[in-house]
């Protein structure tokens, strides 16, 4: 995958690059607004993680709306020391198509530029997801693992579909919140790794092979690979 | 000079100059119906004399007017009336003039002319009449004797121009001497502000004059700004103290790491832990920055109509799991939908922080009651989290909505003391506020909030009108 990175501090730029590059991605980088400008324009890439405040002329967001005016449809992610609801509101409506608030763990800014190029590829319209033998019908809302019917609470299963959808990725505990409950703010207390731990009861506890598993320093993820 | 530039000074000039205005108003027309009406009556009584003297004449004739004229030139006062008797050519025949003075005009009628009375020039007002057989008549009177009564009037009206220019002066001089000593008083108090000392008040007394109502208003602000200065100072001891406890543990862990180079694996466990309490410090950062923005009111302008039921559903729902984990019961007594209007995000996180807590505190197989209904008032929704915990003792109950608040129950459990707070702030900007009751025994947190909130502005409403932002998911 190859990623543009336009943002100004030398250490993250470091942080991030080092980073991506051992995740096996490859990655730009550009530390003003004029280079990151003409790099995304001119070059393809698969993402874009895009800081506001930049040195120049041109910040971060009016980037993004250029781009997004000229056509440009990669995905991009904002990076952004500002933290506030209607700063993060802001940024999506220029044509960001997430937030990410510094500071940051790099296994949360790795976990969503790959749910955001997975999304790139196809939002499909399935109505099928499998991950090995477990399976979920999205318009019957039957959940089958084997040839074992499960019976899942509406939370769980709307958890259990994100997962899905975002098989072989890693999952946050942030991305959970804000895309199965739509919670965008920190609950303080470890909710959702009781929620997980449930579904993890119902899906993985009678079977051999387990497929939710734990993230350490990042998240979740639900694979069939080992 | 100071004086001259002084408000004062400008006040007393313009009472003396309005005053002289009023006086110069009242003068002019008594002078001038004073003059009009004497004229007046002088000529009427000389035009009955003139007119007197030709019936004379009419009835005796030439000499009989003469002798008339005589009889009264005798008897009369000396200079008080001038009469004269003339035949055709002009010459005198009786009188008390001695002769006919040119100034006079030839046409019979009502003059003021000049004439020489034995003492000077004086104006003297005449009637001229002329006589059947062109004899001509003049009967006067000198306007001299009203000069006494004229000249006292301008002295009169000069010494009351006088006494007001010197009184407006002297008042002006003692209202600015008043008026500069209270406003002393009030620069020297606010100079003592300026200087840090933020216990300065500005005097007040009993009276109720606008300075004193001034001053009153000024000293309500500086309690104000005095409460704030005092809740930042807080706030900042508490960021400093709250702050220093993860990242002194930090800073050993870092140094420790340093100084004994312990074995890989380990070292990477001392890393995830320094991690960690780095992700403690972001926390308190992200919520400090959350309040901060929620106090600043700025996020009234994203109000929008809120289910509150559906919130309520969606904090149990997410929270039942902790719940059930620790043996307790959550539930949900909510009657149908109930509208209000505010923001969605910050309402779900202060349910959200509320029903934490109350999971939080409550012992194993506690139970914990959320209630959403209609209040008291029409359009009015209550909300109630209430636990069968410990609860807070009545004398911390205002305490705990403070920032970094920790009561006792707490301080072996997570969280950095922010829950109730933020709780609060949210409340506060729905134009609410938090109560803490007791449940016998637990919590009872509850939250009036009312349909309409009076403080949203029109703009900021038609402005969540459009569309509600904050309904728009991160991923559609």
């Amino acid at each position: 995958m190859k990623v543009l990175l336009v943002e100004d501090n030398e250490r993250v730029t470091q942080f991030v690059v080092k980073g991506l590059q051992e995740a096996g991605h490859t990655a730009d980088h550009a530390a003003n607004g004029r280079d990151g400008m003409f790099l995304a324009a001119s070059e393809p890439y698969d993402v874009i993680i895009m800081d506001r405040m930049l040195p120049g002329e041109i910040d971060g967001l009016a980037i993004i709306e250029a781009l997004r005016k000229s056509g440009k449809r990669t995905p991009i992610l904002i990076l952004s020391a500002l933290s506030e609801v209607d700063e993060r509101i802001r940024g999506l409506r220029a044509g960001g198509d997430d937030y990410l608030t510094k500071p940051f763990a790099f296994g949360e800014l790795l976990a969503r530029i790959d749910a955001l190029t997975r999304r790139a590829q196809g939002e499909n319209a399935q109505t099928k997801l499998e991950v090995a033998d477990l399976r979920v019908d999205l318009l019957t809302r039957k959940v089958t693992r084997g040839d074992r019917s499960l019976t899942l609470q509406p939370r769980e299963f709307k958890l259990l579909e994100y997962l899905m959808r975002h098989a072989d990725q890693v999952v946050t505990r942030t991305m959970l919140l804000e895309n199965v409950w739509d919670y965008h703010f920190d609950p303080q207390t470890n909710v959702v790794d009781v929620h997980i731990s449930k579904l993890r009861q119902k899906i993985d506890a009678d079977f051999e092979r387990p497929l939710l598993r734990t993230v350490r320093n990042a998240g979740y993820t639900l694979t069939s690979h080992d | 000079m100071k004086f001259l530039r002084s408000s004062a000074l400008t006040l007393a000039v313009g009472y003396i100059g309005l005053g002289l205005a009023a006086l110069g108003l009242f003068a002019a027309p008594l002078w001038y119906a004073w003059r009009v009406t004497i004229q007046e009556g002088r000529n009427e009584i000389l035009q009955s004399d003139a007119l007197r003297l030709t019936e004379v004449f009419r009835r005796e004739g030439a000499h009989g007017l003469v002798s008339y004229i005589n009889t009264r030139v005798g008897m009369q006062i000396a200079g008080e009336r001038q009469l004269l008797l003339a035949d055709p050519a002009l010459n005198v025949m009786a009188g008390n003039l001695a002769a006919w003075p040119a100034t006079v005009p030839a046409d019979p009628g009502t003059y003021t002319v000049k004439l020489d009375l034995g003492n000077g020039i004086t104006d003297v007002a005449v009637v001229h009449a002329t006589l059947p057989g062109g004899y001509h008549l003049l009967v006067g009177r000198d306007t001299a004797r009203y000069a006494p009564l004229e000249r006292r009037f301008w002295y009169a009206l000069a010494g009351a121009v006088a006494i007001l220019s010197v009184l407006g002066t002297v008042g002006g001089i003692l209202i600015r001497r008043a008026l500069m000593a209270r406003i002393d008083g009030i620069r020297r108090t606010v100079s003592a502000i300026i200087q840090g000392d933020l216990s300065h008040r500005l005097p007040t007394h009993q009276s109720g004059d606008e300075l004193n109502t001034l001053s009153q208003t000024i000293n309500g602000m500086l309690d104000q700004i005095e409460q704030l200065i005092h809740g930042i100072r807080n706030v900042s001891n508490s960021i400093a103290h709250d702050l220093r406890t993860p990242l002194a543990e930090l800073r050993s862990r870092l140094e420790e790491l340093a100084l004994t180079r312990p074995s890989t694996e380990q070292t990477f466990a001392e890393i995830d832990a320094a991690v960690a309490d780095v992700d403690r410090v972001i926390r308190i950062f992200n919520a400090l920055l959350r309040l901060s923005e929620i106090d600043s009111g700025l996020r009234r302008s994203g109000f929008v109509p809120v289910d509150l039921a559906a919130v309520a559903a969606a904090a149990v729902d997410f929270y039942q799991p902790a719940a059930e984990l620790r043996g307790s019961s959550l539930t949900l007594e909510s009657s149908g939908p109930a509208p209000i209007r505010g923001d969605p995000v910050l309402l779900a996180q202060a349910l959200g922080n509320l029903i934490d807590n109350a999971v939080k505190y409550t012992p194993d197989q506690g139970t914990i009651a959320v209630a959403v209904r209609r209040g008291a008032d029409a359009g009015s929704v209550e909300i109630v989290v209430a636990d069968s915990g410990p609860g807070i003792p009545e004398n911390e109950k205002p305490k705990a909505v403070e920032r970094f608040y920790r009561g006792d129950a707490s301080r072996c459990t997570p969280g950095v003391g922010l829950g109730l707070s933020l709780v609060d702030a949210v409340a506060r900007l729905h134009g609410s506020e938090l109560r803490l009751e007791d449940n016998h025994p637990g919590l009872r947190a509850r939250i009036v909030l009312t349909q309409d909130t009076p403080q949203v502005t029109r703009a900021a409403r038609a402005n969540s009108e459009q569309g509600g932002f904050q309904h728009e998911p991160v991923y559609p």
